[in-house]
């Protein structure tokens, strides 16, 4: 006898997604994560437009994840005009990325995910128990904000971002704020983990989880060129710029959003792949972190991404203050953008934003004109590996004699775990 | 009792639901002064029927599914309000560009996209499908405009907007006119205010977020722009950008 689970309209993620599963016996028929979010064509409307448009316009593609979109679309944009960014700059950048990885993993895991390991349906319900937990996370939310409005003029839909640098540099002074935020924010990052280290994270699932991340060239975590591909003792390299290979994009029926796997099986980007493939460089209190959130890499619970996120927001603060120290100490000079002169061109470039790889490519006409752009996200490229985590999620459940209405809350954790940003994914809809 | 308050979102990417959230220092007093009754990016238990005294839409209507989801909201709400230039003028997504929308298609999913049954279509105000109280633009809103606007509707007041251009702005901040002097293209003169004049703030010409203002003559400025060198097709993608449907309305009837 078969029978469907239904998940019509998942709460508490960025944008418009549900879940059908259908059930023979114990046996897990198939499992569609269905993305309704309507089409943009965002890579389509760019075409045309000049260079010095496009990051502009790609930034629609997320709100959450604007400066990293902004920021990888200006890497590709350089690298296809030969455009080799100043230190500062480059500085400068990767500080926003801290930024941007303190709000998001914040928003996701206090806001969004935290309401499921503590029974409320919401974070409005979890502030009536749980104030101290709320306001901290507001807090180092609007700190990350904080530190994207500084570099980038905004903290959602930068302005400040443009090829070859910014339009203007930050003042010492704006750097020297931000320096006090961030020693509060290691107090509020201190307090979180007393807060956490009690709960439970659910493990209801049990299944090896390929990890996709980008090795970072430097000091640069969410910086590089190179791409490994990890499945416990096995893994791969590829450069960034065949990321076609590893991203196969293709289509299904039931989703907006195009889908992604690399010689067969599907991988995981995000948080929890970062810190599998490039963890051991995490030491301070996100080690700290690690150790007493039980992180124990590699998993077999993709739950565990959420608290992968609690260990980088920590380390996004370190290392942001690091770099906040740097700038200081080298001074900050106005420079203005560097030059560059169009020409038909192609370049690529990815990044590591909160949720995993974010791949850019562009071709440029003679006239400095977008002749072709893509945009790989890192939600697009998860949706395949949630689906087979949910088959496996249902699959142990049923054996063990789960009821549906428990199958069905445990389908939104996994779902969630993911961080998934289901407007980003239609973006290009390369849905 | 508490004003009963649903946020939505449709298509678009999700920014006006995070600027309210990213309201960190008036998070909790609007959490406690309003029964947000209905907010699916929040919540997972939520009233889907009941009556709203407000209601925020952000996105634009892109299908079917979408627009059947509005007018429901427009029948359970007593003000709504269309949050941010996709829901009160089409936003990027209603650009549609130089290139037929099946040529588009093609071009982003390739030749075995779209499958049959996608509900693919131009993206449209809400006020092409509603009637809509009071329209906050902005890609995304300002915050600051956010909490003006619901503390003026808690109030039983309509807010006021900026009815004059970021020219003004800009002026008052004392920015030296990148238009003028640099000879950037700048849609300062005909977008709204309340910005701040950020771009121009960074040394970066206006791109029109905010959507046209009263009374703005698009085809004087573009006039200006193709006399400081950039091509007329350029002019026009640029000033198309976020508003394209009101920006085409007034263009012709400056032509009318």
């Amino acid at each position: 006898m078969t029978r469907t689970i239904t998940i019509d309209h998942l709460a508490r993620v960025e944008g418009h997604g549900g879940i059908q599963v259908l059930l023979e016996g114990e046996e897990v028929r198939t499992v569609d994560f269905e993305i309704f979010e309507g089409i943009r064509l965002l890579e389509g409307l760019v075409r045309g437009r000049s260079a010095e448009d496009a990051t502009g316009i790609v930034s629609r593609i997320c709100a959450i994840c604007s400066h990293g979109h902004s920021i990888t679309s200006l890497h590709a944009l350089e690298n296809a005009l030969g455009v080799e960014v100043t230190p500062q700059t480059r500085k400068l950048r990767d500080l926003a990325f801290q930024g941007a990885n303190i709000e998001s993993h914040a928003l996701h895991f206090f806001v969004l995910a935290l309401p499921d390991f503590l029974g409320h349906p919401g974070v409005v319900s979890l502030a009536g128990t749980n104030p101290d937990a709320v306001k901290l996370a507001l807090r180092l939310k609007k700190l990350g904000n904080t530190i994207q409005e500084v570099i980038g003029g905004r903290a959602v839909h930068p302005v400040n971002y443009v090829i070859g640098g910014f339009g203007k540099v930050p003042a010492a002074d704006e750097l020297v704020g931000l320096k006090k935020l961030l020693s509060g924010g290691l107090d509020d990052c201190g307090a979180a983990l007393e807060i956490l280290s009690g709960i439970e994270v659910p493990s209801f699932v049990s299944e090896p989880i390929r990890c996709a991340a980008l090795i970072p060239k430097d000091k640069a975590f969410f910086f590089g060129d190179t791409v490994q591909v990890s499945d416990g003792d096995w893994y791969k390299r590829l450069p960034v710029r065949q990321y076609r290979s590893l991203t196969n994009e293709y289509c299904v029926p039931h989703s907006h959003a195009k889908r992604s796997v690399y010689e067969g099986r599907s991988y995981l980007v995000g948080a929890l792949a970062r810190l599998t493939i490039n963890g051991g460089t995490i030491l301070g209190l996100a080690r700290q972190a690690w150790e007493r959130l039980h992180l124990d890499l590699p998993s077999t619970n993709i739950v565990m991404n959420n608290i992968a996120q609690v260990v980088e927001m920590t380390f996004s603060v370190e290392r942001a203050m690091e770099l906040v120290d740097e700038l200081l100490d080298t001074g900050l000079v106005p420079e203005a953008p560097l030059p560059y002169s169009v020409r038909a061109c192609q370049g690529a470039a990815a990044t590591e934003v909160p949720r995993g790889i974010l791949f850019y490519s562009y071709e440029l006409d003679a006239r400095g004109r977008v002749a072709a752009a893509d945009v790989i996200t890192p939600t697009a490229q998860n949706l395949t590996h949630a689906e087979d985590q949910m088959k496996a999620a249902v699959r142990q459940g049923a054996r063990a004699g789960a009821s549906d209405d428990v199958l069905r809350h445990r389908l939104e954790i996994v779902a969630r775990a993911y961080d998934p940003c289901i407007s980003c994914s239609v973006h290009v809809i390369r849905s | 009792m508490k004003p009963r308050i649903g946020i939505f979102g449709l298509s678009g990417c999700w920014g006006e639901q995070i600027v309210i959230l990213n309201c960190e220092d008036q998070l909790l007093d609007l959490v406690g002064a309003l029964d947000i009754v209905d907010f699916l990016g929040g919540s997972s238990v939520n009233d889907e029927e009941g009556p709203l005294d407000i209601a925020f839409v952000e996105g634009s209507v892109a299908n079917g599914r979408e627009e059947k989801t509005l007018r429901r909201i427009r029948e359970r709400a007593g003000l709504l309000v269309a949050c941010g230039s996709c829901a009160c003028f089409g936003g990027v997504a209603a650009m549609d560009a130089d290139h037929p929308r099946d040529e588009v298609i093609r071009m982003v999913y390739g030749e075995n996209g779209p499958k049959a049954g996608w509900d693919i279509g131009t993206h449209r105000p809400l006020s092409d499908f509603v009637k809509v109280n009071f329209a906050l633009p902005g890609c995304p809103i300002e915050k600051s405009e956010f909490v003006r606007a619901a503390a003026s509707l808690l109030n039983g007041d309509l807010p006021q907007l900026p009815a004059f251009p970021v020219c003004l702005e800009c002026k008052m901040s004392e920015n030296d006119c990148l238009l003028i002097s640099r000879g950037l293209p700048c849609a300062g003169p005909v977008t709204t205010a309340g910005c701040g004049a950020r771009c121009p703030g960074y040394n970066v010409a206006c791109i029109g977020c905010r959507g046209p203002v009263d009374e703005s003559n698009v085809a004087s400025i573009a006039r200006i722009l193709t006399q400081k060198g950039v091509s007329e097709l350029d002019v026009r993608r640029k000033l198309r950008t976020f508003a394209a449907p009101a920006i085409d309305r007034n263009l012709q009837g400056e032509k009318a």
